[in-house]
Parts: structure tokens; C-alpha cells; sequence
């Protein structure tokens, strides 16, 4: 998305234009998804809808540009996934084991999606297999578009230390494709 | 056969690694992969290819709650409304406008609430402690009278009446008791006294209070004869202490130094004048 495209459907949003906000969230819920889908697996339907809820909350007073729109985005996602995970830690839920299988929800088309999307599906199981700080800043350079001053704010690290968790985790996700002969 | 003697062939089974060529992934490569590249060797093209699967077009299912996102936006937007015009809203201005009220009279009670606390402790300018001791009751000891003796330091309790408490080493008794003035205030200390004296003449009434935030409620006066002129009348028992007042004294003064005097029982007939000053030292007993 050009800088000026995004800035027209910011302000359009700001002002209550729902087509302008359906734009942004179009453009930034899949790349939500994938990134929350790594850290954390399960919940992240949940966590990018509460973490829309906040974004519409603040739409108003956000200032800045596309980069610092999907900054603050992937921020709060973050936040909540945290949140998440201190309130599992805190209160543990039992497996659901006399539940069918059969009666568990599904989506109608999870399986076509599945079908369709299985090179996103296997990308995104072998970033998950690397440390968490490297499959994180992978995923926020690549998915979110991120650059590394704005992962670094993210992450609370420092851009150096940035930069070689991306190096380390390419190298470590070029070993496990050539160990495990993956193709996509 | 090796240099140490053993054969060339002596550990068949020992595979051999083959050199890892790490040189052949530089960090430019890397760089380039993150920047969105694919066109790099062809041991990171399976990289690339990962990276690639990551940014693909989103799918059907991952675009399936636009109509949840959606509610939530009309649901929170509703009307649109430009932001000028909600920041000039009746309820910004109100709440703007209670919040800015309440500010002032927190505000304003802290400061009249400090004053007056400064008025009771005497902490005021003479003009403004005069203005407060008029309207409000506080205290006033002009500064001339403030002088503490040195002999004033309180003294162990005796008598019946007696301070239940320790006199304190700020307390200036002799003082407070001197410069009592007709609201029975003294600013010595905290205690506030009241007397009934009614020495006249040039004989000084005394009424102490007790110390430490009680009331006294001296019953007397008498003192010495100072200047020669009449006694006090009545017989007092002054508490030890720093809270005096004597609202109705007139020329009084004491000696609270010594509590439980006889004081004459005979009254001056000539009373003082109503501001007659004191001797300060030598309040002699009329025992």
C-alpha cells in the first residue's frame, strides 16, 4: 500500500468511513493472523479480534504513518497474546477429552482453507519451530513489513541485537528445510 | 601409515565430515532475504521459499471476521462525527467544565484550610494574624510581648490541679498567661484556658490552662504585688502548662511557676487599668 493510499483510508477511517476501515483491516488481519498463529497457536482468532476492539478504541488519536500504524497494530496483538498467556498460566483449562470430535466447532470451509494454504500452513510450522526472539523477529520483518528499528521498539531490544536473532534464525530455518527437505 | 604409526585404514568407519561451507551465506544474503528477495543461491532458496509462503495473499479464512471488526467500528464510530466538533461537544465542555470546579474548590480549600491552620499556630504576619485573630478568632501576640522570660521554663506539676501532662520544653507559660487576651486564646502550645479571674488592680490575674490541648480553668490569681499597688484577689491554683487564657482578665498576670499560691483574699480596690503592663519578673507570693 502506497504511503499516500494509506494515508487517505487512515483519515477516511478516522472520520467513520466504514469502506476505509474495512480497507486497513483487510490489508492487516492476515499478516495478524500468521503472526500470532506462531506465538500463540490456538488463540489467535480471539486475540486479533480483541486486539481490533482496542484498535477501534484508539483510531481516533492515532497519529503516523503505515509503518507505525502496523507498529501499534502488532503491538497491542502482542500485549494481548501476553495477557493470554498469564491468564492460562493462572487458571490452566482441562483438555476436553469427552468431547467428539465431531462436536468440536469448526468453520465450514476450514478444510479447503486448509488445502489451499498448506505452503502458509508448513511456513509457518517450521518459523515455529525456531527460538521464540527469532521466529518473533522474522515474522514482524517479513509478515508485518516491519523495519528493525520499529521490531527493536516492539521487542525492547536493540536493533544490533535485532538483527542478528534475524541472521541466526534465517540460518537456523535454512538448516531445518535442508535437514527436512521441505518444499513448499 | 600415519605419522603416530597407525595404518590409513585403521578407522574405516569413522565418516567424514564433509566441510561446511558457511562462507557461501553472507550476511548480505540474509539482508536481502528479509528485504523481500528471492533470487538468492541456492542454499537459501528454500529459505526464500518459506518466506515467500509467509507473505502470500491471505486467504478466504483468514479474512473471515471483517464483519465482527466491522460491527465493532459502527458500533464504536457511530454517527460520524468530526473531531472538532466532538471536542466541542455540550458533554466535553461540561465534564471540562466540572473538572476545572472541582479543581478550584479543592484548591480553595486547601488554601483557606492551611491559612487558617496558620492563624491558630500564631504563623502569620502580625497584620494578617490581627485580621484572623478578629474574624476568626485566632490568636494575637503582638510581637513586643512575645519575649519568654528565662526563668519560664516549665516547672514539675504540683497541686490538685496539676497538668496531667508533662509540660513541654517549648512551653512558655509565663508568657502565655501574661498576654492572655479576651478570647481566652493563648498561643503557647496548644492548650487553651479560660479563667475566671477577677484580680483587678495592678495585682495580675492569672489563668492557666492545662497543658496539652486541655482547658484550664484557673480559679485564681493572685500574684504578687507588683509596683505596690493592690493584689490580687482570690486564690488560684494555677496548673502547670502552657495553655492559658483569660478571657476576662484584666491586668493579669501570674506567676504559673507556682501553682497553688494563696493569693489575698482581699481585692484590690483600685482596680488596673485594663492594659496595664505587667511587671515582668518578681511576681512575688502573697503567702
Amino acid at each position: 500500500m502506497k504511503s499516500e493510499e494509506f494515508a487517505s483510508l487512515l483519515v477516511a477511517a478516522q472520520g467513520g468511513g466504514e469502506p476505509a476501515f474495512a480497507q486497513l483491516w483487510r490489508d492487516a488481519n492476515p499478516a495478524l493472523l500468521r503472526y500470532l498463529r506462531v506465538i500463540a497457536p490456538g488463540a489467535e482468532e480471539d486475540i486479533a479480534a480483541e486486539t481490533w476492539v482496542q484498535v477501534v478504541r484508539g483510531l481516533r488519536s492515532f497519529r503516523g504513518d503505515e509503518q507505525a500504524w502496523r507498529a501499534w497494530l502488532f503491538t497491542t496483538a502482542r500485549r494481548r497474546a501476553i495477557d493470554l498467556a498469564r491468564h492460562r498460566a493462572r487458571r490452566p483449562e482441562a483438555p476436553l477429552d469427552d468431547v467428539a470430535v465431531a462436536q468440536l466447532p469448526r468453520t465450514e470451509d476450514s478444510a479447503e482453507v486448509a488445502l489451499e494454504h498448506l505452503s502458509t500452513a508448513a511456513a509457518i510450522a517450521l518459523v515455529s519451530g525456531l527460538p521464540r526472539l527469532q521466529a518473533e523477529v522474522i515474522l514482524l520483518r517479513v509478515v508485518a513489513g516491519l523495519d528493525t528499528e520499529s521490531v527493536a521498539r516492539l521487542l525492547q531490544k536493540s536493533p544490533g541485537a535485532v538483527r542478528v536473532a534475524a541472521h541466526r534464525g534465517l540460518r537456523r530455518l535454512a538448516q531445518l528445510t535442508a535437514d527436512a527437505g521441505v518444499t513448499l | 601409515m600415519t605419522g603416530t604409526g597407525v595404518p590409513n585404514g585403521d578407522m574405516p568407519n569413522f565418516p567424514h565430515l564433509p566441510l561446511q561451507d558457511e562462507s557461501a551465506v553472507t550476511d548480505a544474503d540474509l539482508a536481502a532475504l528479509l528485504a523481500g528477495k528471492r533470487d538468492v543461491g541456492p542454499r537459501l532458496q528454500p529459505v526464500a521459499d518459506v518466506l515467500a509462503a509467509l507473505s502470500t495473499e491471505p486467504s478466504a479464512g483468514e479474512l473471515m471476521g471483517e464483519a465482527r471488526a466491522l460491527a465493532e467500528f459502527r458500533r464504536r464510530t457511530g454517527v460520524p462525527v468530526p473531531l472538532r466538533l466532538v471536542r466541542r461537544g455540550t458533554a466535553g465542555v461540561t465534564s471540562r467544565l466540572s473538572t476545572k470546579v472541582a479543581t478550584g474548590a479543592t484548591a480553595a480549600a486547601v488554601l483557606l484550610g492551611g491559612a487558617a491552620t496558620a492563624a491558630f499556630a500564631d504563623a502569620l504576619p502580625a497584620p494578617i494574624q490581627r485580621f484572623a485573630h478578629d474574624a476568626i478568632g485566632a490568636p494575637y501576640t503582638p510581637a513586643a510581648t512575645q519575649h519568654v522570660p528565662a526563668h519560664a521554663k516549665p516547672v514539675a506539676p504540683a497541686g490538685p490541679l496539676a497538668s496531667r501532662g508533662m509540660p513541654k520544653a517549648s512551653a512558655k507559660p509565663h508568657a502565655a498567661g501574661r498576654h492572655a487576651k479576651r478570647h481566652g486564646q493563648s498561643q503557647q502550645g496548644n492548650g487553651q484556658g479560660q479563667g475566671n479571674v477577677q484580680g483587678q488592680g495592678n495585682g495580675q490575674g492569672q489563668g492557666q490552662g492545662q497543658q496539652d490541648n486541655g482547658q484550664g480553668t484557673p480559679r485564681t490569681q493572685p500574684s504578687g504585688v507588683p509596683h505596690g499597688q493592690g493584689q490580687s484577689d482570690g486564690q488560684g491554683q494555677g496548673r502547670q502548662g502552657n495553655g492559658l487564657g483569660n478571657p476576662h482578665a484584666e491586668g493579669q498576670y501570674g506567676d504559673p511557676h507556682n501553682p497553688g499560691q494563696q493569693g489575698s483574699p482581699h481585692p484590690n480596690p483600685k482596680p488596673a487599668p485594663r492594659h496595664a503592663r505587667p511587671a515582668r519578673h518578681a511576681p512575688t507570693m502573697d503567702t
